[in-house]
């Protein structure tokens, strides 16, 4: 094997707190090979970004520093490299992309400026020449009309035209390695898997080095050569993805795969097909809604159809999905059916009664259904702790009489397995995922009917996520909970509902037991979607027939 | 261009807003207590020549009668007459109108060329000696009223080193901008402060933004990063807060123009309320509000020019 492109050894990152030094990145050791794409896979806070980061000496806080090891760009030491000489290699060398192109890019700059910005001062090419250089960077990303869109500014474009134009703005002055630090986590699956295959296609076209950073292992299984894994600053397993895929040497590996909620085949153990009374009357009955927003200034008054005529049962005990793109009105439904926004017309009866019909039916709709919210920290009262926060719900319900209220919050965190000790904590005190079963505690306080969960496992890293699907799986059989289910991920909502809607436009396009919709897809959308779904098997290719899928992606985009 | 399209008819807009206004100053000018005839004749006045004052002046009518006239008169662009200076009131503003509209013009660049590197330096060395030492000098600059600055500088600048002079307004341009420059450097020492610390605690915010790592991950130097990413992301908010501060600024001036002896609109307020000159008082308040309302307007429109993505 030739020398590597770059060579990290024992690369070591220490935070400088009040309370001592500690280790974030401890003797880190990974090649990167010239043309090849290394998967950098790991919950938040096992370092992956960081490292990145420390390659190009930007270290997020000024208390953090590089305390040991070596960074070696083609044989040149980059951890004591002058300031100048890593002006040099960031951009000109490393490129880097982000997660969040939309924080990322600069609001206020237009998009080809900001390409143009890193081929002025590297190349030093006077201000015609950066701009056809970068007119000609927009092109090979996908810009369609370069030379116009090249004085857009990024508020302009979708989420993924804007993660184009970073990646435009990355290769513009034609590094030798791209980082890209969870490119496609904020974007839609269609979407996630053009900007795949556009990485893709530019590794192929320019030689370049890719380090990945994701949590999908469908994605690194998709688009690597090599996976390393990483786990509280250290790698844990590096190797060829097949082999490390197949057989995971270590223990955290393997709990990541189990985790990966990937799309099974038809040998899926069915769920527990639960036996609808003859008559029953569902608990949610919507019927040819339409919510309308007005939008546009005093004078030009138009309206957009975020919900375009959707009717749909949910009997007792059924667990919904609903799954579609951003922009889909899968939220807008959800929040039409708890009364949160006004319906333009159409009805919707939450167990036989119409909540569009006064204030009364409202109240008692409120009081029977409960929602779990997509970031889980956010939905909790930073000032309360757990207990305060359930007793509170508790209280309010009058369902209970008061002396019982501290046992029932007891009850309350055993069903959705926190310890009792949680009562006297707060949310700041506490993970991601233990908010977001404190939040589905208190969706349960309340002793509902109907739980709406937006988007609540969305936030969580992938081993958190199979722990909270299990725990709803585990409620809604024992509980026999109603629930529906919002979701973009695919995989998540095929694990855990029976039955699955899929929105596009504001309309159902598609409907029926999660088995069939995903297996056998009648409708094109749906067929695209899950096509797009990166599979965890390296061999079966993303989106093989591209056609269908873009020309849904294309429409989605614009 | 169409983010532009509200200058054409944001003004509109203005006509129940300045209707608004003329009601108000209306109604509160004639709150003030006394009797403006009787101030205009003096003490040892008879009567009937304040009644005859009254009359004349059209004070013996109802209020809403007056307040009809009061329309009417400024339709016709008159504002009454002033009873102290027996000219139209209007015309009487315009003679005062130009060394305010200076001063506060000269305040707000002298601001702007204080608050914006004073900023910059503060943001760029976060916690350490440059950027304590400006947190104390600005604390100063808040907490030292404008009247005795205006003195101490008026002893340094004019008395003991003899730069500047000490009061009044000349007439070539020089002239008057020498003679402004100390009541303007007394109203941007407060100003400034102000408008320095709301950019700081912006710039430092996007020092840290993504943006700023994206720039620096391209390659960018701090300068670079610093000048073309971080500044103008932090000028938006700055720039309502001195909208805001520029409308307190013009009510402002009124003690700045005392201690300078400016013969501006401040000056003729303080003199118009002494003596109760009814129309000059109600006159002087319409144009500081319909100088705040402008200066709102012109803050929305730099807004719009600094960040593309707001659509008013």
């Amino acid at each position: 094997m030739s020398a590597p492109l770059l060579a990290i050894t024992d690369l070591t990152v220490v935070h400088d707190g009040d309370a001592g030094t500690r280790a974030l990145l401890d003797a880190v050791s990974l090649d990167l090979a010239q043309g090849e794409v290394l998967g950098l896979v790991g919950e938040s806070g096992s370092g992956k970004s960081l490292l990145c980061r420390s390659l190009v000496r930007l270290l997020p806080s000024s208390r953090l520093r590089i305390a040991g090891g070596s960074v070696k760009l083609a044989g040149h030491e980059l951890t004591d490299a002058p300031e100048s000489v890593m002006l040099k290699v960031r951009g000109g060398e490393i490129g880097m992309i982000f997660q969040n192109p939309t924080s990322h890019l600069d609001p206020v700059m237009r998009i080809g400026d900001q390409v143009a910005e890193g081929i002025r001062f590297h190349q030093g090419l006077d201000a015609r020449a950066a701009r056809a250089a970068a007119t000609d960077v927009l092109a090979q990303v996908g810009f369609s009309d370069p030379a116009r869109q090249y004085d857009s500014y990024p508020h302009e474009f979708s989420g993924g035209m804007r993660q184009r134009a970073m990646i435009a703005a990355a290769l513009s002055c034609d590094p030798k390695i791209l980082i890209a630090d969870e490119p496609t986590t904020a974007l839609d699956v269609t979407i996630q898997a053009q900007i795949l295959r556009l990485l893709m296609d530019i590794r192929a076209k320019r030689g370049l080095s890719v380090i990945l950073i994701t949590h999908d292992l469908g994605i690194v299984a998709q688009v690597c050569d090599r996976i390393a894994v990483m786990r509280h600053g250290r790698v844990v397993e590096v190797g060829e993805k097949r082999g490390l895929l197949a057989a995971p040497s270590h223990a955290y590996t393997r709990s990541l795969i189990a985790s990966h909620p990937s799309l099974p085949e038809e040998e899926a153990a069915p769920k527990a097909e639960k036996l609808q009374m003859p008559g029953a009357v569902p608990v949610v009955d919507i019927e040819k809604l339409h919510v309308r927003f007005a939008s546009g200034g005093l004078f030009k008054r138009s309206s957009v159809n975020a919900v375009d005529g959707v009717t749909l049962r949910v009997m007792p005990g059924e667990t919904v999905g609903i799954v579609g793109e951003s922009g889909s009105g899968k939220s807008t439904l959800a929040r039409a059916v708890l009364g949160l926004t006004p319906v333009s017309s159409g009805a919707i009866r939450f167990d036989g009664n119409d909540i569009t019909s006064g204030r009364a039916a409202l109240a008692t709709l409120r009081r029977e259904t409960a929602m779990v919210f997509q970031d889980p920290f956010n939905a909790l009262n930073p000032r309360m702790t757990i207990g305060q926060m359930l007793a509170e719900v508790l209280r309010v319900q009058g369902k209970i009489e008061s002396a019982r209220i501290p046992a029932r919050c007891g009850e309350l965190l055993d069903l959705v397995g926190l310890g009792r000790e949680f009562l006297d904590r707060k949310p700041r005190s506490m993970s991601g995922g233990q908010c977001q079963r404190a939040g589905i505690a208190r969706a349960l306080a309340v002793d509902p009917k109907l739980i709406i969960a937006d988007e609540c496992v969305a936030a969580l890293d992938v081993t958190i996520q199979a722990q909270i699907v299990e725990l709803f799986r585990g409620l809604a059989e024992r509980m026999s909970l109603t629930l529906i289910f919002i979701a973009h991920d695919l995989a998540i909502v095929r694990n855990l509902c029976q039955r699955v809607v899929v929105m596009h436009r504001g309309a159902i396009v598609e409907e029926g037991r999660s088995e069939d919709v995903f297996s056998r897809p009648r409708h094109a959308y749906t067929a695209a979607l899950v096509a797009a779904v990166p599979h965890i098997d390296p061999d079966k290719p993303l989106l093989a027939p591209p056609k269908m899928a873009t020309a849904y992606a294309h429409a989605a985009a614009n | 261009m169409h983010r532009y399209k509200f200058v054409l008819y944001r003004p509109l807009q203005f006509l129940p807003v300045l209707f608004g206004i003329s009601i108000i100053t209306f109604i509160l000018v004639r709150l003030i207590p006394g009797d403006p005839a009787r101030v205009l004749l003096g003490t040892r006045a008879t009567p009937e020549a304040i009644a005859r004052i009254r009359e004349q002046y059209g004070l013996d009518e109802p209020f809403l009668v007056q307040y009809l006239y009061f329309l009417r008169n400024l339709a016709d662009g008159e504002m009454g007459r002033s009873i102290l200076y027996k000219i139209d009131v209007l015309k009487l503003i315009l003679t005062r109108i130009e060394p305010t509209l200076m001063l506060v013009l000269c305040s707000v660049v002298l601001s702007v060329l204080i608050a914006v590197p004073v900023a910059a330096v503060a943001a760029r060395n976060q916690g350490r000696f440059a950027d304590q030492a400006i947190r104390v000098i600005s604390t100063f600059g808040i907490g030292f009223p404008p009247f005795w600055l205006g003195l101490m500088l008026i002893i340094l600048f004019s008395v003991k080193l003899d730069i500047f002079p000490v009061s009044g307004y000349g007439n070539t341009l020089p002239e008057k901008l020498t003679h402004l420059f100390l009541p303007s450097l007394t109203i941007s020492l407060s100003l400034s402060t102000v408008l320095a610390r709301s950019l700081r605690a912006a710039m430092v915010e996007a020092l840290r933004s993504d943006v700023a790592t994206a720039a620096r991950a391209r390659g960018m130097p701090e300068s670079i990063v610093f000048w073309r990413h971080v500044l103008p992301n932090s000028l938006v908010p700055t720039v309502n807060l001195l909208a805001v501060n520029i409308g307190w600024l013009i009510g402002g001036t009124v003690v700045v123009e005392t201690v300078f002896a400016l013969p501006g609109m401040g000056q003729l307020l303080v003199r118009a309320i002494f003596s109760r000159d009814y129309m000059v008082v109600q006159g002087v308040a319409m144009v500081f509000a319909c100088a705040t309302v402008l200066i709102n307007f012109l803050a929305d429109i730099a807004t719009v020019a600094l960040d593309p993505r707001v659509k008013l």
